[in-house]
């Protein structure tokens, strides 16, 4: 096949919808973090964390339970990154970078550990393919729901709810927020820990994608999605839709597999520069609507 | 009448500085207690400890009979006492409504927030100040007048029986102010406890029922406040034994000399010729050597705009300054915009000016040094430890470091000195060091202009007085030949020009 | 108080800091050997003894510390100035393809006294370079963590490329080896006892680097003034310091400076280069930096510190993998800036009591 066709096709379509699935989880997890008002640079720890406790769970009591393993540590790294964060008055891009090598590292001990090999788990099958053909294979996997459920709910709960509304009150004024009485820690705490989980969630579909867990398979998506995030204005949907338009680049490399080497090298710099090309272009005078929260970055104790 | 709030002895430190001593406080319903002080008394403290939002170190609050316990804000407004601050604490990202609710949301089934039911709230809460709102409005398109009335609403949203006001009037002009306070007085009728801290003594005697007198900290008196008419309500007498306990032996008012009478016939420093950016329109000012000339306005009528114009910090639409002397500038932030407080007083010291100081190889330390340590003795900052880091200072001694930088810019008399709000925040001493400064700079050569909200402060302190209103300059008041305002140059009515409309 | 008092206080914090996050690394160490089920006082003395127990082991300390010489005081550089370089991996990647290139591509008989310099140069320039595109993005508002990562990134699958083509030896994927005197002399020829260990000259050269660049830093008004912006650049902004060009430079000094980690994979140790030569130290650089409280003792000892780590690791690699040593890293930095804030409001504090005397 060629190029074009290769691009312009069905392939490419649903192979987008399946590669986007680990970005739009971890811009979700972006955008609850840093409503609250923490920066949140460990997107990619998250993923890496979510995706080898699926598998080492999914490996013997199957996916589902492997999709709980990963809410749970995507949830404790998220409380771990608030409560340093806040608690220990810590910049919140220490924390983050600090909590991105722990995961780097610390997966592959536990690899070691577990697998005694420190680059790849053994395979696992994901959840069942319902339907038939590529098509089918990403509409029925129940991750890409859990994408695009995420994307609704979030969007929702910020908006609507009284959970969210503090949540965006602890982000665009955590003095006041305390004042008012709501405690911001704690709600920092909370919203940070649903990112964490969302950022694993992520990770674990990137796994059981690739039916196994290799050694930094996240590859800088947590990193994209972080600037998704940032490049949509913290809100949920353009964060996606964003992270969907990337995702598009990242499949480039399957769909042009088989084609020259040089490039495949190129493809695959792709999604970053693109990334690096809106923040060069989008990052200036956004106005209000497009701002960052406006306690992002202040400990809630300040 | 119930006591509805009660501190009992409570001590507040903040490091080496006591800010609170043994201050007790009582709270009656259907009453309006006014708290005073000079700056820096212990006032707002005080009020921070009582409504929770502080935890005093030593004794305890107590709401309608029962302790405050834990002591928090969140529990202080579930008790029903609620603080509108002097900086208002509302999320300009948000909408009224969100503002108004925040903390004491009305929920549905799942987490859902009832909007109408809060909107029915608000409604409710807003009649009571005979105010209206837009609930969906931003809360960053609001003036201040609209703001303070939405901390208002945000308190009675909450229910609160207890209402404590720290600086209501600061930001607002004196019909505003009187405004506010017949809305206070009839929230006390219905049975509330409201308590207004401020260091207005007028509007004590014009307005509250019970005075209590802070200074440095402690609790000097408390006093009911007359105005039935009988042998106590003499106002002249209420007026000297409130001073006497606020400031022992002087005059509210500070007693800086008199700036001489202004040269006529000295050179024009600074024009400033049909200005227009943002707020500011068509603004004409100009100021000669040896004059001080005083600004007066509230905060958002062009004063931000006019000075970040004469910093280089902003083009102007149209219009055009002609400075004939080097301009320095006091900002009205020192925090944000004059000190970098997390570094050395002698880096402040010498901030933006090490080009000065660069020799062919590198810095001359020793001469930043000697020039810092010259600068902080000039402007009497204490302590006199260059290596401290700024955050040490107190406020006043901050103020006095960024001015001390500002004059000793140039060497000779002859500039421009802009200060906005140079004693805002700071304690009396300070500010009476401050305004000796200011005048001497100017009988030394330079073109003056203090912008200010306090108009007890340009009165003293300035030649003539103009007000800005509107980004516009609308009227002036000058001293006659003996050096006192004229007639038209009273508080009131220099306030009410503040307000005129366009 | 004097200028010296607060001199005194400020080195006695330092000391106090680099201790407990040494302490905190053995503790992490002993911690995570423990868990795997080995005694952490035998993995303690094979570590001790694969490192400092022989002169072939304490070179390779030095080897390994070497990179992070340069890479801490890259991100030091950058730290000082409010800046997160996380890019040090991407430019010293670039930079080392570089220096191997150039380096094969000079004249065979370049002297030493010209090929050292000149290929120096490249790698600081490379380097800068590589930083420059995050110092644009800073300039209109967009934050360095996140565009230096998305480079490290990027110049992995560049580095990649360009040696696909035509860059790389034929059938292999290194370039070819550099001119004979642009290799830095192994420091065993001076020192026998070194024998065999990889450690070259340019350890010598990054402790002069730091030395010199943490003595030029405070007595120039860029360095002075980043300093400052860091701060509070809002009031540096308003008294006419150019905080944007002062970032600016910060950045590119420390991609420069990550870029120089190049000489002793490259040029003091292999020959030349290939991909995934040098990896590792962008992050442990951040470690570094942290721990060493930007003094040169402090950033030499750290660099060793992690050097012993890394080295140790591979000595006890056949019990407890290597990479423990990256969490300990994650672990050192998060501990050290988690006392750096309560050291430095005791420290405030401490000079406020003295001042008021």
């Amino acid at each position: 096949m060629s190029i074009i066709t290769s691009i312009a096709s069905v392939t490419m379509l649903a192979q987008t919808a399946r590669t986007a699935v680990p970005y739009v989880l971890a811009s979700q997890g972006g955008v609850w973090s840093e409503r609250s008002g923490v920066v949140n640079v460990a997107l990619e720890g998250m993923m890496l964390a979510g995706g080898l406790a699926s598998v080492a769970v999914a490996h013997d009591h199957g996916p589902a339970l492997g999709i709980v393993a990963a809410l749970a540590v995507g949830a404790a790294l998220g409380a771990l990154h608030a409560i340093i964060t806040e608690w220990g008055r810590i910049d919140a891009i220490v924390s983050g970078v600090a909590i991105n090598i722990v995961a780097l590292g610390g997966t592959r001990v536990v690899m070691r550990a577990l697998y005694q090999s420190s680059s790849n788990s053994p395979s696992m099958t994901g959840f069942e393919a319902y339907g038939g053909g590529i098509v089918g294979r990403v509409v029925f996997d129940p991750l890409f729901a859990a994408a695009l459920g995420a994307v609704v709910a979030t969007a929702v709960a910020l908006r609507v709810t009284r959970f969210g509304l503090r949540v965006r009150a602890c982000g665009e004024g955590p003095r006041a927020a305390r004042a008012a009485g709501i405690a911001v820690v704690r709600t920092r705490v909370i919203a940070v820990a649903i990112g964490g989980a969302l950022a694993a969630l992520g990770g674990a579909a990137l796994a059981y994608d690739e039916h196994q867990f290799q050694s930094g398979m996240s590859g800088g998506r947590g990193f994209i999605a972080l600037a998704a995030v940032v490049l949509s204005g913290w809100r949920a949907g353009r964060a996606a839709a964003l992270c969907v338009v990337f995702a598009a680049l990242d499949a480039l490399q399957v769909v042009l597999q088989g084609h020259a080497r040089a490039l495949q090298d190129m493809v695959q710099m792709l999604p970053f520069i693109a990334a690096l090309l809106a923040l060069a272009l989008l990052s200036r005078n956004r106005g209000h609507a497009g701002a960052p929260p406006a306690g992002l970055g202040t400990n809630a104790t300040e | 009448m119930a006591v509805a709030l009660r501190a009992l002895s409570v001590d507040k430190r903040y490091g080496p500085t006591l800010a609170v001593s043994g201050a007790s406080l009582a709270l009656e319903t259907g009453k309006i207690h006014a708290i005073v002080g000079e700056n820096g008394a212990g006032k707002s403290t005080l009020a921070s400890i009582a409504t929770g939002l502080v935890r005093p170190d030593e004794g305890h609050v107590e709401v309608f009979g029962e302790r405050l316990s834990p002591h928090t804000a969140r529990a202080a407004i579930a008790r029903g006492v609620g603080i509108v601050q002097q900086h208002f604490r509302l999320i300009d990202a948000l909408s009224v409504l969100d503002n108004a609710m925040l903390g004491a949301e009305p929920v549905r089934s799942f987490g859902r927030i009832d909007r109408e039911g809060a909107r029915v709230k608000l409604e409710r809460a807003l009649a009571q100040l005979r105010a209206k709102l837009d609930p969906n409005a931003r809360v960053s398109t609001l003036g201040v007048g609209d703001r303070q009335r939405l901390e208002i609403a945000r308190v009675l949203f909450c229910e609160a029986r207890v209402i404590v006001l720290d600086e209501p009037t600061a930001v607002l002009t004196p019909e505003d102010a009187h405004a506010l306070y017949v809305t206070l007085r009839r929230l006390a009728d219905d049975g509330r406890a409201i308590a207004v801290v401020t260091h207005k003594m007028d509007e004590v005697l014009d307005h509250a029922d019970e005075v209590t007198v802070m200074r440095r900290g402690r609790v000097v008196s408390t006093r009911a406040v007359y105005r039935d008419g009988g042998r106590a309500s003499n106002r002249g007498e209420q007026r000297r034994a409130l001073l006497h306990d606020a400031f022992h032996d002087s005059d509210e008012a500070s007693s800086v000399a008199l700036p001489g009478a202004g040269d006529g016939d000295s050179q024009v420093l600074l024009e400033i010729d049909g200005l227009e950016a943002g707020v500011l329109q068509g603004a004409r000012l100009e100021v000669r050597a040896r004059e001080i000339v005083g600004l007066a306005g509230v905060d958002g009528n062009g004063q931000r705009e006019l000075v970040d114009v004469l910093a280089g910090l902003r083009e102007p639409s149209k219009g055009a300054v002609h400075a004939h002397a080097p301009i320095e500038i006091v900002h009205d932030d020192r925090q944000r915009r004059g000190l970098v407080l997390a570094a050395s007083v002698a880096d402040n010291a010498v901030l933006g000016e090490l080009r000065r100081f660069s020799g062919v190889i590198g810095l001359d330390g020793g001469a930043i040094r000697n020039e810092a340590e010259r600068r902080v003795h000039d402007g009497g900052v204490v302590p006199a430890s260059i290596d401290l880091p700024a955050s040490a200072l107190s406020g006043g001694n901050q103020q006095k470091l960024v001015i001390a930088r500002a004059l000793a810019r140039d060497d000779a008399g002859r500039r421009i000195l802009v200060l906005a709000q140079p004693t805002r925040g700071v304690d009396i001493n300070a500010a009476r060091q401050i305004h000796r400064r200011i005048v001497d700079a100017a009988e030394a050569g330079a073109a003056v202009l203090v912008l200010s909200a306090d108009l007890d402060e340009l009165r003293v302190l300035c030649h003539r007085i103009v007000v800005i209103t509107h980004g516009r300059m609308v009227g002036e008041a000058l001293r006659d030949a003996r050096g006192q305002w004229d007639e038209s140059a009273t508080n009131e009515k220099l306030g009410a020009r503040m307000v005129a409309a366009r | 108080m004097s200028a010296r008092t607060a001199t005194r206080l400020a080195l006695e914090a330092d000391i106090w800091t680099i201790a407990a996050g040494t302490a905190v690394a053995q503790i992490a160490f002993a911690t995570l050997v423990w868990l795997y089920g080995d005694s952490p006082r035998a993995m303690t003395m094979l570590m001790v003894e694969g490192t400092w127990g022989s002169a072939y082991g304490i070179g390779q300390v030095m080897f390994k510390a070497t990179p992070l010489l340069f890479t801490g005081l890259a991100v030091h550089v950058g730290l000082r100035a409010g800046l997160f370089n996380v890019g040090a991996e991407g430019q010293l990647a670039v930079a080392s393809l570089a220096v191997g290139a150039i380096g094969a591509w000079l004249p065979a008989s370049t002297p030493a006294l010209v090929a050292v310099p000149l290929l120096v140069v490249v790698a600081g320039c490379v380097g800068a370079s590589w930083a420059a595109p995050a110092a644009l993005l800073r300039a209109v508002g967009a934050h360095e963590v996140i565009s230096t990562i998305l480079l490290n990134r990027v110049a992995a699958a560049l580095v990649g490329l360009l040696l696909g083509l035509g860059l790389a030896q034929k059938g292999a994927v290194r370039t070819p080896d550099v001119v004979p005197h642009a290799r830095l002399a192994r420091l065993d020829r001076l020192i026998p006892s070194f024998e065999g260990s990889a450690v070259s000259t340019a350890v010598l050269i990054g402790v002069a680097t730091v030395a010199i660049t943490l003595w030029i830093l405070p007595r120039s008004r860029a360095g002075r003034e980043q300093e400052l912006v860091a701060k509070n650049d809002e009031a540096c902004f308003v008294e006419g310091i150019p905080v944007a060009w002062r970032r600016a430079q910060a950045l590119l000094v420390s991609g420069a400076l990550a870029g120089l980690a190049s000489l002793g994979t490259v040029l003091g140790y292999k020959g030349y280069y290939e991909q995934g030569l040098g990896a590792g130290a962008g992050f442990a650089g951040l470690a570094v930096a942290i721990l060493g409280r930007g003094r040169l003792l402090g950033i030499v000892f750290a660099a060793l510190l992690f050097g012993t780590l890394a080295q140790g690791g591979l000595a006890i690699n056949a019990h407890v993998p290597a990479e423990v040593m990256e969490v300990i890293q994650g672990v050192v930095i998060v501990a050290v800036a988690l006392g750096d804030a309560r050291i430095r409001s005791w420290l405030t504090s401490k000079l406020v009591v003295l001042g008021a005397r």
